[in-house]
């Protein structure tokens, strides 16, 4: 009999709960986060994305945000609006987080993942606030089939932006560029100089020009005379550095075409 | 100790130094050319010589422009980046390369020039032909404001929302990975602007007595003040273009110098020109140094040098008044 209660009562607790209802006025207020409604929740669900989640120069799923309300990433722009979830990427959006909770609006915070759990945790998380979970369980079944494996023969690499930025050997880039079968090298600052690349080239530079055609000091870089002095033995990639920039699902496709071009 | 000795140490220490940027860490260099000479030849020609040459040409016209405006303007505070120059250029090259859309370092070495310039004329109307040092001062102080809140102003407008990262780590200040064609945009106009500066060490030093005194000794000082003026924008505007803002050189090395060449201003020209390009060259070897695995910026390292020093000269400045 009390066992029974107790189901009951959890039962009108689930019920209840705000967090079973699906949303239907859904603003999120990070480029990361955009990423993670656009592939999870229904289009209906959707009020409004940020800026950058509209432009196609920052994300492969801005075609999905046509249409949407756009925002700045700060409460005020999407208050109107009259959000039932506002969704939040962390540190950079804390103080519209706080906002959206004084106001009475349910917030779910997503940090950036630092690892490959978290960022499962992310999209499981997402997926259970827009009441989507078996959209989010595809989304993190395609994620762990598309990396696969680590393959058995690894390559020393840098991971090489504008301005000569590269990722940290322990980070989750570098994590991910595992199972393309890439070793990060380690840099001071993360920032490697030319003439140490030159000196001790790895076997591979995967480049990331990310908005190759604007106008940028770090992009120059890229353009320095030097770095075709780089050794035949060195192999240079240059991937779409879009999925990079939040290191969301999406990045699993993009891990499995850098495998299968150094294959 | 004469001029000329003054002069032949600090070209002495300058070469030594210069040779130590080309050559730094010459195991490694050992090893690369054994290994793969192509490799070794394109790290000293492509690389570490415009690095050199820049980290002297640089160092040369700060220290000098620093000398001619503290001669011109007969005060010890006066150098390009407590004048606004530097971030006038510095606002002059964001404008150039995110809105006017001329790309590259040519984009870059026009508009730090022309932001350059435009702050020093605007010094000098806003200060007025009397201009006191006070006047002088809250007037570059001003300047320089406006010209970093316009900087910050335009970034913030700026269509790539990675606009503000680009930029602060340039203006923190670098001679890292600068090419051949840095030198070849940058070098022309700093020869230009330290050769305008420095036609006029003559008759600066007359102008040390007083502007009236300076004109009935047959000097042209509103030609004077010209020179400097432009030279000091088409150099510190090509200098802060290729490296960023790097302050304090232009501001302390003059000072350095100035008790061996027995205070004129004229006379502590190319000695402070010689002393920049052995500060800056010195502190672009510290920052090759990681320290706990990080590198500082030379910007940073001129400033952790500098503040200390401004801070002297106002202690010291007290001290004289109390006296």
């Amino acid at each position: 009999m009390g066992t029974l209660i107790r189901r009951l009562v959890g039962l009108a607790a689930l019920l209840a709960s705000p967090a079973t209802a699906a949303p239907q006025r859904v603003a999120s207020l990070n480029l990361c986060t955009d990423e993670l409604v656009l592939l999870l929740a229904d289009r209906a669900q959707l009020a409004s994305v940020t800026k950058l989640g509209a432009d196609a120069r920052e994300t492969r799923l801005a075609h999905r945000a046509a249409g949407l309300h756009r925002n700045n990433g700060r409460m005020e722009s999407v208050a109107g609006l009259v959000p039932d979830l506002v969704i939040t990427g962390g540190g950079a959006n804390r103080y519209a987080a706080e906002m959206a909770r004084r106001m009475g609006t349910r917030v779910v915070d997503v940090p950036p993942p630092t690892t490959i759990d978290e960022l499962r945790r992310n999209v499981r998380s997402v997926a259970a606030a827009l009441a989507q979970p078996a959209r989010g369980e595809a989304v993190i079944a395609h994620l762990d089939a598309r990396l696969g494996a680590v393959p058995a023969r690894q390559r020393s690499a840098v991971l090489l932006s504008g301005g000569g930025y590269t990722v940290r050997p322990d980070g989750l880039s570098a994590g991910l560029a595992r199972y393309a079968g890439l070793v990060q090298q380690s840099y001071p600052s993360d920032r490697v100089a030319l003439d140490r690349l030159l000196a001790n080239p790895p076997e591979v530079i995967v480049i990331s020009r990310y908005r190759a055609g604007q106008a940028s000091l770090h992009q120059m870089w890229l353009a320095h005379p030097a770095l075709k002095r780089l050794p035949a033995s060195t192999r240079i990639v240059e991937i779409d550095g879009r999925s990079w920039t939040c290191l969301g699902p999406l990045i699993a496709d993009e891990v499995a075409r850098l495998r299968e071009r150094l294959q | 100790m004469t001029s000329r000795i003054l002069n032949i140490l600090l070209a002495v220490l300058a070469t030594l130094l210069a040779l130590a940027s080309l050559l730094w860490a010459p195991g490694e260099l050992v090893e690369v050319s054994k290994r793969a000479p192509d490799v070794a030849r394109a790290i000293l020609i492509e690389l570490r010589l415009p690095r050199m040459i820049l980290g002297l040409a640089i160092g040369a016209v700060l220290g000098l422009t620093g000398a001619a405006l503290q001669g011109l303007l007969r005060n010890p505070l006066a150098a390009p980046d407590v004048l606004g120059s530097s971030t006038g250029a510095a606002f002059g090259a964001v404008l150039a390369s995110y809105y006017l859309g001329i790309g590259g370092t040519l984009g870059l070495a026009l508009g730090g020039m022309t932001g350059a310039v435009t702050a020093l004329l605007l010094l000098l109307l806003l200060a007025g032909p009397a201009a006191t040092t006070a006047s002088l001062i809250l007037a570059g102080v001003a300047i320089s404001a406006l010209a970093s809140a316009l900087t910050n102003l335009a970034l913030s407008l700026a269509p790539s929302p990675f606009a503000l990262y680009d930029v602060l780590f340039w203006l923190l200040g670098s001679l890292a990975d600068r090419s051949l064609d840095h030198v070849l945009f940058a070098l022309p106009p700093m020869i230009v602007g330290g050769w305008l500066a420095l036609s006029t060490r003559r008759g600066i030093d007359a102008l040390a007595l007083g502007e009236e005194v300076a004109s009935s000794l047959g000097q042209n000082v509103a030609a004077m003040r010209m020179k400097i003026v432009i030279g000091t924008g088409l150099a510190v505007g090509a200098a802060v273009a290729v490296a960023g803002a790097i302050g304090f050189i232009g501001l302390v090395v003059p000072h350095l110098v100035r008790p061996f060449v027995g205070h004129r201003p004229g006379a502590a020209m190319i000695p402070s020109a010689l002393a920049g390009a052995c500060l800056l060259t010195a502190a672009d070897l510290f920052v090759r140094v990681p320290i706990a695995g990080q590198e500082l910026k030379l910007g940073v390292v001129t400033a952790m040098l500098g503040c200390p020093f401004f801070l002297w000269l106002i202690l010291r400045g007290r001290a004289r008044a109390a006296s």
